[in-house]
């Protein structure tokens, strides 16, 4: 995961997430005399400002390399699980993402590129871009019901391919896309192509990507294009966007999530509870889903134990694709690729709180339901 | 919006964004005019002076867009943060001049530039390590007015932006053209050597320099700062390679030739946006970078100092 | 570390044995595959760090936009060894099936094409697609200003990840190449394993620093070094500055283009954002590091760096953090170090640049000193040298019946609204010693660089033996024979002395870049006999510069400074030498002596034209003199008949008699 750089404090949510539950499983003593030992690899690198695919292929050599590793949770970002794939398919080691979202991963298309060992190893415990973007679509033309929208990314790997299955399944809903852009997301101003958002008169905008173009795209649109609707993925569901975004800009912005809400989950509250006192910070989404692939790993080497089979990487994959647990997000499984059975995708959107502490995702937004299905 | 409309627009939003290519452009022009360097520190001092900016607002209360001010106030805070600003960055300028580039003077080839991007990379990494990489929101006090002409909007910011820029810029081009300084400045960019057999105190036209180039760069963070509402560290780069580009458009070592060229460039951009599509601005501005050093190095107005060898 | 260039050969050599058999079984110490992985990580940026080092340490070109190379590497092998493209299937194909270059996918008309260049065809291949666009690139800017150079390679290379990234059908775009195919041999895929492409790593290091060591000490090393030095020198040497420099650029992309295809076979992905300007700067800290031009220096510093970055703050986090956990230090537990690393960078380069301008592995220059017989020994002058080969040089042009003599007609030099020089004219005749004197700012050393092609007059002619000089590039002018000195000394002052009078016989010498990485007999050959030829033209100065010929001419008395100068333009074996006041700084002793060889010089068969202050050289050596004031000819004549003349006296001896 990327612990340093742009991202590392959304990675750091993730990864206390994964480390309460491997403390949970040790502390309980289910696993029989066995105490699972965490090793946190951080792909960042300074130069890459970011995750950096080869730091993250010397990572997945160090995990293969070692026989003690039984399964990883990870990794944060698609760009580095492309990197990792091969190798960890080689050595047939599970990997369960609690966030990366690119399809092409897990894509049967891609199998003999990713998967070169032939069996699945790259499970999840969010569902994919193919449909986070698309159910978005989906409540863009049922739920907002607006007849054309304009589709920004920002040239980032994540952000087109969200943009793109976005676009897609727009166009196959009867919403008139107006116009599909690229910003940079160094680059600060982004009225010229918010002008010429305005001039189309599109009803919608959609953006995919993150964060660092999202905070000046926010304040712009606010100025240029105020009244239509605006939404984006999961890279917008983050603090920065009131932080450093800011209210009133953010104000009425849609987002989602690749995973059912369920922090403010009345059964969860014990567990958030927790969390914070662990960590100091509240947990998000993908802390969640991050506990569950965790849970994921345990309950997989659980079942080795059970069958008497030696405890190798290999038999802990093989039980990771059987395995079916409850998990806090619910029922986890998978499909025959590593994709989680359920796909769910959430929408929230952003409405200021005054009484809330402005970094608090939780009461800065509202939650709006379950995004339909196609 | 009709077709002449989005064009106004566009034209007014390049202006705003070219002003602050300008000013930036006037920094490198007045560095490169005397002593021919290319100083990517001062990327950073823009970017510097964009954080010094917010924290004087901030220390006057300013959070965020919480506060909107009016009147006689409003201006006494911006002039005063204005003139902070300036004069941290202009002495954060001369600090780099004075410990790391006076050292290199009259060492050859690339060496000297080379020592520009250690120090832009120190205060670009120094400040990302300060922000944990966030962006920044920053202090927007002015009132959300904006003025509809024709289907096209001016805002309160806009004007704002087009004031401030062009006072700092005459009050350079009037600093170099007529005070004795500013012919020393020019004196210095034609002959260093025959300036000081003149009498001419060559450290002094240089650290001069660079007081001027930095505190308009400082002005330049804050004048971003409040038109975009953020500050971050990955500003100065972008920022400043488009106005280095605005300075050789112009004709790099001319000050009249940076304020027209940050001009160009801004509307390029815009335009380009509008016309083309916005993932080819960067093609299209750095193209126009390179077709200018190649085919004329000189830039549209020419240069200030001959070429010498 | 200094000291590790001085080593004796044989030491070096034991040395660098026992490094590569470490090297050789490194894998076998089972140190975990994630180790190698970083080993042959190092290899890459190694090799990055060779090629940069070429365009910025040896040639003095500030290069920003490396990384871009790199990416154009990448992404021929990536692009021609995934699923990327797949056109339909026809039997053009077929050639390229046969040969395994390309598979046919599917069957009927649904068929597509499959690319499968090998990687071990891809590695030279990318190294030539990266050094075309290097020249594609290069050839309309190189003739820029160095400063110039710097943001034109920082434009360019903002502008190679965009594209990258805007033309997704054959890149994929952002999303990046999926799944590019590993290396295999004799149909034995390397697969995952760091091993295999730790050795190719290892493998190319060792052949591109086997071709920069093979390139420093040649014609082509010193012509770069000679450009980084002082260009206008180097083209008044004959270098032919842009051609040289676009090799410089083209090989360094060569390298760059080489190390992508290694990279993207070993990651078996690419994105654009793997190559943007923070790849160009990490790799210039590198050799900055390691010290410019220092081709050990740059393998180094890439070591040094990637462990810095991979191992060492990774591993010193982690120790921080446990002393965090163990002592309840919620800071020092979330300390990240890694991501000081860029900060690191910067520091790295300001303070080398600013204490340490070398590096940690200087680039090898003998400092040899001067035992106390050498220094004390009495200065014994030379004969003339047995210079036949210059006499030869002359005698040939001589039976070719070409007069090398000098026609200067109305020349007119205008600056700005300035005019350096008024309509001038002067002969220098073959075989001739002509004169040229006059007050400072007369246009002396104008008419010289009108003559040599430095600057571009705006009217009159300048014949040099049936030749127009005007218009002519300064290294087409030193072809024909006109060589010079400067007034103010332009040697190459990190260079040795040694070094600089090799370079005067540039032109002379054939040696191109294959011949030289293969070593081939002929180039050594010419290159020894070379080295001869600088010791003869050297004999001539005695025992006042033989002994220092390995010592660099920066630490040179001034005097030997001028004579390093009139030997490097001798080197040339011109038929006119120009020599702009040789005899500045030195005392009347050494000036008569020098004014004797110079003389000499006439009698070898070369015709000399001077600028010289001193009259009584003047008056011993000169046939004719012509005298300039304002830019215009005031008098000409031999020199006692000059010497009286009233106009003269006024403009030029009795004014600069007031003056002093």
């Amino acid at each position: 995961m990327p612990l340093t750089g742009a991202d590392a404090e959304a990675a750091h949510l993730i990864l206390n997430g994964a480390l309460l539950a491997i403390k949970l499983a040790n502390s309980s003593g289910e696993l029989k005399g066995i105490t699972l030992e965490p090793m946190v690899l951080n792909n960042a690198t300074a130069t890459a400002g970011q995750y950096d695919p080869a730091q993250a292929a010397t990572n997945a050599r160090k995990l293969v390399g070692d026989k003690k590793v039984l399964a990883n949770v990870g990794p944060e970002m698609s760009g580095s699980g492309k990197a990792m794939a091969p190798i960890l398919s080689m050595a047939d080691l599970a990997t369960i993402t609690p966030s990366s979202t690119a399809p092409a991963l897990t894509d049967p298309q891609f199998a003999g590129e990713f998967v070169p060992g032939g069996k699945p190893i790259y499970f999840r415990t969010v569902t994919t871009d193919a449909y986070q973007g698309p159910n978005m679509a989906n409540f863009y033309a049922e739920t907002l019901k607006v007849p054309s929208v304009y589709v920004l990314d920002d040239s980032g790997a994540y952000g087109v391919g969200l943009a793109d299955a976005f676009a897609a399944q727009a166009k196959v809903k009867g919403i008139k896309v107006l116009g599909r852009d690229r910003l940079d997301p160094k680059a600060a101003d982004y009225s010229a192509v918010l002008t010429k958002i305005k001039a189309t008169n599109a009803a919608s905008l959609y953006y995919g990507g993150t964060m660092q173009a999202a905070v000046k795209l926010v304040k712009q649109s606010y100025q240029i294009v105020p009244d239509i609707k605006k939404g984006g993925g999961d890279g917008i569901l983050s603090p920065e966007m009131m932080t450093a975004a800011g209210f009133p800009a953010a104000e009425g912005w849609y987002a989602t999530n690749a995973s059912p809400h369920v922090v403010d989950d009345p059964k969860l509250a014990s567990w958030v509870a927790l969390y914070s006192k662990t960590y100091g910070v509240q947990p998000d989404d993908y802390a969640i889903t991050s506990y569950d692939a965790a849970l994921v790993a345990i309950a997989a080497i659980k079942a080795v134990i059970k069958s008497g089979k030696p405890l190798t990487a290999s038999n802990v994959r093989n039980a990771v694709q059987t395995v079916k647990i409850n998990g806090l997000q619910g029922p986890i499984s998978f499909d025959k690729y590593g994709d989680l059975s359920t796909r769910v995708v959430a929408v929230f959107q952003f409405k200021q709180n005054k009484a809330a502490p402005l970094a608090d995702m939780d009461k800065q937004s509202i939650y709006i339901g379950v995004a339909p299905q196609s | 919006m009709t077709g002449s409309a989005i064009f106004l627009q566009q034209i007014i939003n390049g202006v705003s964004l070219g002003a602050v290519y300008a000013l930036l452009a006037l920094g490198f022009t007045l560095v490169y005019g005397i002593l021919e360097l290319i100083n990517f520190a001062h990327f950073s001092v823009f970017m510097v002076g964009a954080f010094v900016a917010l924290v004087v607002l901030e220390a006057f209360g300013l959070q965020g867009q919480s506060v909107v001010m009016h009147g006689a106030p409003l201006v006494l805070v911006l002039l005063v943060a204005l003139v902070v600003t300036m004069v941290a960055s202009g002495a954060l300028g001369v600090a780099i001049e004075r410990y790391t580039l006076r050292p290199m003077r009259n060492v050859k080839g690339p060496m000297a530039m080379i020592t520009t991007i250690g120090v832009s990379y120190i205060l670009f990494n120094l400040v990302l390590l300060a922000t944990n990489a966030q962006a920044i929101n920053f202090p927007d006090p002015m009132p959300q007015a904006s003025y509809h002409v024709g289907g096209v909007v001016i805002r309160l910011k806009e004007i704002l932006i087009w004031i401030v820029s062009a006072v700092l810029m005459i009050g350079l081009n009037l600093f170099v053209k007529r005070t004795k300084l500013g012919k020393a400045m020019r004196a210095v960019a034609q002959d260093a050597e025959a300036a000081r057999m003149m009498g001419v105190d060559v450290d002094n036209v240089v650290m001069i320099a660079f007081f001027a180039g930095s505190a308009l760069a400082g002005a330049a963070g804050m004048i971003f700062g409040l038109y975009y509402n953020f500050a971050q560290y990955s500003i100065g780069y972008t920022a400043g390679l488009r106005a280095f580009t605005a300075a050789v458009l112009g004709g790099i070592g001319n000050v009249p030739g940076a304020m027209l060229g940050g001009i160009v460039i801004g509307l390029i951009e815009t335009l380009g946006s509008q016309y083309i599509a916005a993932r080819w601005a960067d093609v299209i501005i750095f193209s126009i970078l390179i077709g200018t050093l190649v085919f004329r190095p000189a830039g549209l107005l020419g240069m200030l100092a001959p070429n010498r060898s | 570390m200094k000291r590790l260039a001085n080593l004796p050969p044989r030491t070096k050599r034991i040395l660098f044995s026992v490094l590569l058999a470490f090297l050789l079984v490194f894998p076998f110490l089972d140190t975990g595959q994630a180790n190698i992985d970083i080993a042959a990580n190092c290899a890459a940026y190694a090799a990055l760090a060779l090629g940069l080092n070429i365009v910025v340490g040896f040639t003095g070109l500030l290069d920003l936009g490396y990384a871009a190379f790199f990416a154009i590497g990448a992404y021929a092998y990536g692009i021609l060894n995934s699923y990327q493209l797949h056109p339909a299937w026809s039997n053009g194909w077929a050639p390229l099936a046969a040969i395994g270059f390309v598979a046919k996918l599917g069957a009927g008309a649904a068929a597509t094409v499959h690319f499968t260049f090998p990687f071990w065809v891809m590695l030279p291949v990318s190294a030539v697609i990266a050094a075309g666009f290097g020249v594609a690139f290069g050839a309309p800017t190189l003739r820029l200003k160095g400063d110039y150079l710097a943001i034109v390679t920082l434009g360019f290379g903002e502008i190679v990840p965009i594209v990258v990234r805007n033309w997704s059908s054959l890149t994929n775009g952002a999303e990046g190449l999926n799944g590019v195919a590993p290396p295999s041999v004799f149909g034995h895929s390397f697969g995952i394993d760091s091993t295999p492409y730790y050795y190719v790593g290892l493998g190319i290091v060792l052949l591109l620093l086997f071709i920069s060591q093979r390139l420093k000490p040649s014609r082509i090393g010193r012509a770069w070094m000679a450009i980084r030095e002082d260009e206008i020198a180097a083209g008044a040497m004959g270098i032919h500055t842009t051609r040289l420099k676009l090799l410089a650029f083209a090989m360094g992309a060569g390298f760059a283009g080489l190390t992508g295809t290694f990279y993207i076979a070993k990651l078996q992905t690419a994105t654009p954002d793997m190559f943007d300007l923070p790849v160009s700067i990490m790799v210039l800290v590198m050799i900055v590091l390691g010290g410019l031009g220092s081709v050990w220096g740059a393998i180094i510093g890439a070591v040094l760096l990637q462990l810095l970055q991979a191992w060492f703050l990774p591993e010193l986090s982690a120790m921080v953090q446990a002393l965090g956990n163990a002592v309840h230090s919620p800071f020092l537990s979330n300390l990240e170090l890694t991501s000081a690393s860029e900060l690191i960078f910067g520091i790295i380069l300001v303070t080398m640049m600013l204490y340490r301008r070398d590096g940690i592995v200087p680039a090898s220059r003998n400092e040899v000193r001067l035992s106390f017989a050498q220094q004390d020994a009495a200065v014994s002058r030379g004969s003339l040298p047995a210079v036949e080969r210059l006499s030869r040089a002359s005698a040939q042009a001589a039976a070719a019946g070409a007069p090398a003599a000098l026609a200067v007609r109305d020349l007119t030099v205008k600056f700005g609204g300035l005019t350096a020089l008024k309509s001038v004219s002067l002969d220098v005749p073959a075989g001739g010693i002509v004169a040229v004197i006059g007050p400072n700012g007369s246009g002396k050393s104008t008419l010289f660089n009108s003559i040599t092609g430095l600057v571009t007059p705006s009217g009159g002619s300048i014949d040099f033996a049936g030749h127009e000089l005007i218009g002519q590039r300064p290294d087409q002018i030193l072809r024909y024979g006109v060589a010079r000195t400067f007034q103010n000394i332009r040697l190459f002052p990190n260079l040795t002395v040694m070094e600089n009078v090799l370079i005067g016989q540039h032109t002379h010498l054939k040696a191109g870049p294959a011949g030289i990485v293969l070593g081939l007999g002929g180039v050594r050959a010419e290159e020894r006999e070379a080295r001869e030829f600088v010791l003869e033209l050297l004999a001539m100065f005695g025992n006042r510069l033989i002994p220092r010929i390995d010592q660099g001419v920066a630490q040179l008395s001034y005097a030997n400074r001028r004579r390093v100068e009139i030997a490097r333009a001798l080197a040339t074996r011109p038929r006119l030498l120009m020599l702009d006041e040789p005899t500045a700084g030195m005392n009347p002793a050494e000036s008569l002596e020098l004014a004797e060889q110079i003389a000499g010089f006439r009698d070898l068969g070369l015709t000399v034209l001077l600028v010289e202050h001193k009259l009584d050289v003047v008056t011993r050596l000169a046939d004719n003199v012509i005298v300039l004031d304002y830019g215009e000819k005031l008098a000409e004549g031999p020199a006692d008949v000059v010497r009286r003349d009233e106009a003269v006296i006024e403009a030029y001896i009795g004014r600069g008699a007031v003056n002093a």
